[in-house]
């Protein structure tokens, strides 16, 4: 197998590079020089069943100004992606009209995701693929709906988005503290999660044990959707990796400071196991706040630094599967070989973080750099929506229910969950306690 | 009972609990702060409002060089990168 140099232009990972990359300029010019505004559409928070005091509804937002951003983002996607569909071959006539109504969906599930209750637990990958699940499953997926269901094409080129947000210089954030709490432990815990499902487990669909593993040690949904996308796996394997992941972080958000408090263990190695463990950034956030103010900050600057190995995980993972798992021959692969199955949008996610972390943040600064991110989350967040939508239209009951492999995909889960913890609370133990190295003081509470 | 039927109940066990625990968290809001206007459902630091007045605080300094962190960074990642292609190794595929 060979590349070309038309796969530049043709070839789906390239073009999701592309079009991350113009997105991520656009953005840059629009914050850098103030002179237009580039932010996509977001909901905020609204109320539907709640007796608070500030009840927000949702037709309040929905005002001119709304629709009129609302209309930018769905004409900036659609431009984007049908060029990427029609350089891939693809039909735009069909397309456009597809595209038209996975987007609706799309607003749909972030309409329904901005909702207060719903919003506070389960993140808005859930209800997407809760919406396609819906309508695949009752009245079915229309054929012409088909063309606009690109899953790993919206997954790619949010990622490459997400890129740009990925700081290397939060690797230092928490010094050789942060870092051996962080890096010691999650290539490790993947490592023993790999293990356990292909050689205990003999579960034979090695993508899910990859992208399981990752959400486990490293940072949940993103980490699954990024590992995912590296180790080729399947829609439903992504699908039940991040349902577990999000079911079983509300249990931790809760329990972990919990059990934490109970032991009388100190706030800046709660928080530390916290950030080392607890897989969404907004429930290691609230974990660490339900300890106080230093379990908190140890747990955002632990998590923060996992949040820069998602990229790390996925290179390696692609090289893994290049080598080892998708090779046909016993025969070593070679450089082009690899070179030809490498997932090329992992570049493109490496050079949006090395050009934020080295390039726009030393010389704007990190006021700017959080502005363009902001601009920058939305459209990620559309296209990551847009992927799950299509998952979830794409997927049925019965093969998500194979795909639990009669149970061992959750006690894979489980077990890896259990090591990860005991591994982090040894790492915590080992550099935060004081028996070993001197405690790290937070500059916060000198 | 056999070793299979046990696993299956065992199994069915823990997902009804895990997600009747889920589902009471959830009807009864635990976990959550008034303070901070968001929950688990912000799955990635950028999702969470005024998530750079958190992350990007810099709240402990260090003498140790960033491109040393950098270096162990890369060394422990290539060390653990060979463990587990030897572990994926041994005992056949």
């Amino acid at each position: 197998m060979k590349s070309n140099v038309s796969d530049l232009w043709k070839k789906e990972d390239w073009l999701a590079v592309w079009i991350g990359f113009v997105i991520i300029l656009i953005a840059c010019i629009a914050v850098l020089t103030g002179g237009f505004d580039f932010s996509a559409a977001k909901f905020s928070t609204w109320h539907l069943w709640e007796g608070v005091a500030e009840k927000k509804s949702l037709i309040a937002q929905l005002t001119g100004p709304f629709w009129g951003k609302l209309l930018k983002t769905f004409l900036v996607l659609c431009v984007v992606f049908t060029v990427g569909v029609k350089l891939q071959g693809g039909e735009v006539k069909k397309y456009i009209p597809a595209f038209l109504c996975l987007f609706v969906l799309a607003v749909i599930v972030r309409l329904i995701s901005a909702e207060f209750t719903l919003n506070r637990y389960l993140e808005w990958a859930f209800w997407a693929l809760i919406v396609g699940l819906l309508i695949s499953n009752t009245v079915g997926v229309p054929a012409w709906l088909k063309p606009a269901i690109r899953t790993e094409f919206y997954i790619k080129t949010g990622l490459v988005i997400m890129g740009f947000s990925v700081l290397f210089s939060n690797i230092a954030k928490f010094g050789l503290y942060g870092l051996g709490i962080a890096w010691i432990v999650t290539p490790i815990v993947i490592i023993f999660m790999w293990w356990l499902g292909t050689k205990v487990f003999k579960i034979d669909n090695k993508p899910l044990v990859i992208t399981l593993a990752s959400a486990t040690s490293v940072c949940g949904t993103s980490a699954a959707i990024a590992t995912g996308a590296a180790a080729n796996a399947k829609k439903d394997d992504l699908s039940v990796a991040i349902s577990i992941s999000i079911i079983f972080t509300i249990l931790m958000m809760v329990f972990e400071p919990m059990i934490i408090k109970a032991t009388g263990m100190s706030q800046l190695m709660g928080g530390a196991l916290i950030g080392g463990t607890v897989d969404s950034t907004g429930a290691v956030v609230l974990a660490g706040n339900a300890l106080g103010a230093e379990a908190e900050q140890a747990a955002v600057l632990v998590k923060s630094i996992q949040n820069i190995l998602i990229g790390f995980i996925a290179f390696f993972v692609a090289i893994f599967f290049a080598t080892r798992v998708d090779r046909t021959s016993d025969k070593k692969v070679g450089a082009g070989e690899i070179w030809y199955r490498f997932p090329k949008f992992i570049i493109g996610f490496f050079v949006a973080s090395i050009v934020a972390s080295f390039i726009i943040l030393p010389l704007a600064g990190s006021s700017q750099v959080s502005a363009i991110n902001g601009v920058l989350d939305q459209y990620k967040n559309w296209a990551f929506v847009l992927a799950f939508t299509s998952i979830g239209l794409d997927t049925n009951f019965k093969e998500i229910a194979k795909q639990m492999q009669g149970g061992k995909v959750l006690w894979l889960y489980i077990i890896g969950q259990v090591f990860n913890i005991a591994l982090t609370l040894f790492a915590v133990w080992f550099l935060l306690s004081g028996v070993v190295f001197d405690i790290p003081q937070l500059d916060l509470f000198k | 009972m056999k070793r299979s039927t046990i696993f299956k109940v065992v199994t069915i066990v823990a997902v009804v609990a895990t997600l009747a625990c889920a589902l009471y968290i959830m009807a009864h809001r635990l976990g959550l702060s008034d303070e901070l206007d968001f929950g688990a459902g912000a799955y990635y630091y950028a999702d969470i409002p005024g998530f750079d007045k958190i992350v990007n605080t810099d709240s402990y300094s260090t003498n140790v060089p960033t491109w040393v962190h950098i270096v162990l960074f890369l060394a422990w990642g290539w060390l653990m990168y060979r463990l587990w292609v030897w572990i994926d190794g041994k005992g056949g595929k």
